[in-house]
């Protein structure tokens, strides 16, 4: 744990290259370039207030894009992490250096795009004029969710080194983690029904899982009334940390194979 | 040579090789259900190795193909991990393994060498310095700001090396560069790693490269499948590589068929002072002593050699009946010697045939065919392969 503090904070410029290259790549070839991060959310609060409008969703749009836009944080860390290792299999076996590198910048590169993203949604929710709630959390809840996305990046990009089905696994587990996560319905809306099938446990259980404690805080301090289950909030919250740790354990048990496996 | 700045203790790296195709969760889930190693064979394609090398010194690798030379340099850039034993360097260390040190293709060549100098750890100000001279050495100054992916493979190599030499290490590790590139790049090179010497840095080569490896290389560690076949004086070492590729090269060609009713169990060749060899120069004496086991009385046998190309085609043979020597008997064990005055051949390696048959050439009692090599130096010129003393008048 603390090695990895170590070789983090020894290797930073190759970690900002890393994270730079990481950008650049994706945006290659690509006229508008940078400006598609600025975009990409702009259009998402655009076709969400539409689709709202024309469906009569039972759902306020600031609380939706805020779960889109966090979820696609989590979302493209999983897909990006697939390929973190083997994707860079000529760094990894021609050169030495602590591999955790690897996706810690791919996950930071997302971290860039996602703060851009979240730039866009204050400034519409300033437009719309929400009540926002204690903003100063903002940062705590940015840094929780970044650890969930790396230690499960960490995982993801070290179990894809050594079983190729990781990415067809993935695809499944996060379309069902989508559905178990509030992103596109509100936690007061299913708890009711939830409750009444396995009693009062259900809260707690809907709260294990971490996104769901994280997407509750994120409206919580944009949209401070009305919110269901902040109280368990931590239970989410230490779950993400607890995934943080494990995934970097894992990686570092895991990671002196990665030169022989690719 | 005072300190050491590599340090090879015991080691020995495993490979578990799947028996077939991919690993995958299926395939893991079953091995965890079968016996252990049922589906899995462990490989070793190092074991044993202990070595060190001095600050200031070169040390070239050779081998066969297969015979571990580029693991064990990428234990040592720490790319691979060892299964067992202990690996110590001291000082900054470059690699050029497999070429093209780990270049992104999207990336240009600038770019490229940029993030080459952060995963080696150098800053990245003192490696915006040296650019220019990365340029400038690989000779890319129209290209450099081009992505990497439409470099030609010699562009490619050119600015992998020039990277690795640059950046100025203590430690140089070199997997066979000089294989690529044309012969002004790779004379540049040579130049190159010949100052890098003078400059007291350490350098590990990889080469097949036999002539330029002994030139640069101050010990050479001969490397045989996984283990260390021997270390030290460059030009002995080059020598016993050479005498094992000759005797791999027998393998297609040697045949081997008789009775049985005599064996020739062997056959060892030495010069003029007796001093065991398989090299000979033009104009040297060869003696072979063939030794050969009877269980019952042979009566008139003939012994017989043959030299051959590399390929197999006979261009001298003789034997102890055109040559009028009668050996009455042969019973037990023993040895017969030939000597072949002066050898008068052209450069190549050759290989030796012999034989036993009856002397009315009815029963071939054994014959072990294009079985024993040897080499040949000679700068004498002429056309073929064997001299005939000849004389012009006009």
């Amino acid at each position: 744990m603390f090695k990895m503090f170590k070789d983090l904070s020894s290797h930073k410029e190759l970690m900002l290259i890393l994270v730079q290259r990481n950008i650049k790549i994706r945006y290659k070839n690509s006229v508008l370039g940078f400006l598609w991060t600025l975009l990409g959310p702009i259009f998402l609060i655009c076709i969400y207030a539409i689709f709202l409008n024309l469906m009569k969703f039972d759902m306020n749009l600031p609380s939706l894009v805020t779960g889109i836009i966090a979820w696609q944080f989590l979302a493209m860390c999983m897909g990006d992490s697939l390929h973190a290792i083997i994707g860079n299999a000529n760094l990894v076996t021609k050169a030495s250096f602590p591999r955790i590198i690897l996706p810690t910048s791919m996950v930071l590169a997302n971290t860039v795009n996602f703060l851009l993203s979240m730039i866009v949604l204050i400034i519409y929710l300033i437009i719309v004029k929400v009540s926002f709630g204690p903003l100063i959390l903002l940062p705590v809840i940015i840094i929780t969710q970044l650890a969930l996305c790396l230690g499960m990046a960490l995982i993801i990009s070290t179990l894809n080194v050594f079983f190729r089905d990781t990415e067809h696994v993935l695809s499944t587990i996060m379309l069902a983690w989508f559905f178990l996560t509030p992103v596109i319905y509100e936690t007061g809306y299913v708890m009711p029904r939830a409750t009444e099938l396995i009693g009062p446990a259900a809260y707690f259980l809907f709260f294990s899982n971490p996104m769901t404690g994280i997407l509750t805080a994120y409206r919580a301090v944009f949209m401070s009334s009305g919110i269901t289950g902040l109280h368990l909030v931590g239970i989410s919250f230490a779950v993400s940390w607890v995934l943080f740790v494990i995934g970097v354990i894992f990686f570092q048990k895991a990671q002196a194979r990665f030169g022989d496996e690719l | 040579m005072s300190e050491n700045v590599i340090t090879v203790e015991n080691i020995g790296k495993m490979f578990r090789l799947k028996k077939s195709g991919y690993r995958t969760l299926k395939s893991a889930i079953l091995d965890s259900l079968r016996f252990r190693g049922s589906a899995m064979h462990d490989f070793w394609a190092l074991k044993d190795i202990n070595f060190s090398v001095g600050k200031g010194e070169s040390l070239g690798i050779i081998g066969i193909n297969g015979a571990g030379k580029s693991t064990l340099l990428s234990l040592i850039a720490g790319t691979k991990q060892p299964t067992e034993g202990r690996i110590q360097t001291k000082g900054s260390m470059s690699c050029l393994l497999e070429l093209g040190a780990g270049f992104h293709p999207d990336l240009t060549g600038r770019e490229n060498v940029l993030l080459a100098g952060a995963i080696m750890g150098i800053p990245q100000v003192q490696m915006r310095q040296r650019i220019d001279s990365i340029i400038e050495f690989a000779e890319l100054q129209e290209f450099i700001d081009q992505p990497v992916k439409h470099y030609s493979s010699g562009m490619y190599v050119r600015l992998g090396f020039a990277v690795a030499v640059e950046v100025n290490p203590d430690i140089l590790l070199i997997d066979e560069v000089l294989a690529v590139g044309d012969a002004a790049f790779q004379r540049k090179c040579i130049q190159k790693m010949d100052e890098f010497r003078q400059n007291g840095k350490t350098m590990l080569i990889i080469s097949h490269d036999l002539r330029t490896i002994q030139a640069i290389s101050d010990r050479i560690l001969f490397l045989n499948d996984g283990k260390v076949f021997g270390i030290g004086d460059p030009q002995s070492m080059v020598h016993s590589y050479e005498s094992l590729s000759r005797q791999l090269a027998t393998r297609g060609l040697r045949r081997e068929w008789g009775t049985g009713e005599v064996k020739i169990t062997g056959a060892e060749f030495s010069d003029k002072n007796g001093k065991l060899t398989d090299r000979f120069r033009w104009g040297d004496l060869l003696d072979a002593k063939i030794s050969y086991d009877a269980p019952k009385m042979i009566k008139n046998p003939v012994f017989g050699f043959a030299i051959s190309d590399s390929n197999g085609r006979i261009i001298y043979g003789n034997n102890t009946q055109i040559e009028k020597y009668d050996i009455p008997s042969v019973q037990g064990k023993g040895y017969v010697c030939l000597r072949i005055d002066n050898i008068q051949m052209s450069r190549g390696n050759y290989l030796f045939s012999f034989s036993v048959h009856s002397s009315d050439h009815k029963v071939n009692y054994h014959r072990l065919d294009n079985t024993f090599p040897i080499a040949v130096e000679s700068d004498k010129p002429f056309e073929g392969f064997c001299y005939m003393p000849c004389h012009w008048k006009k």
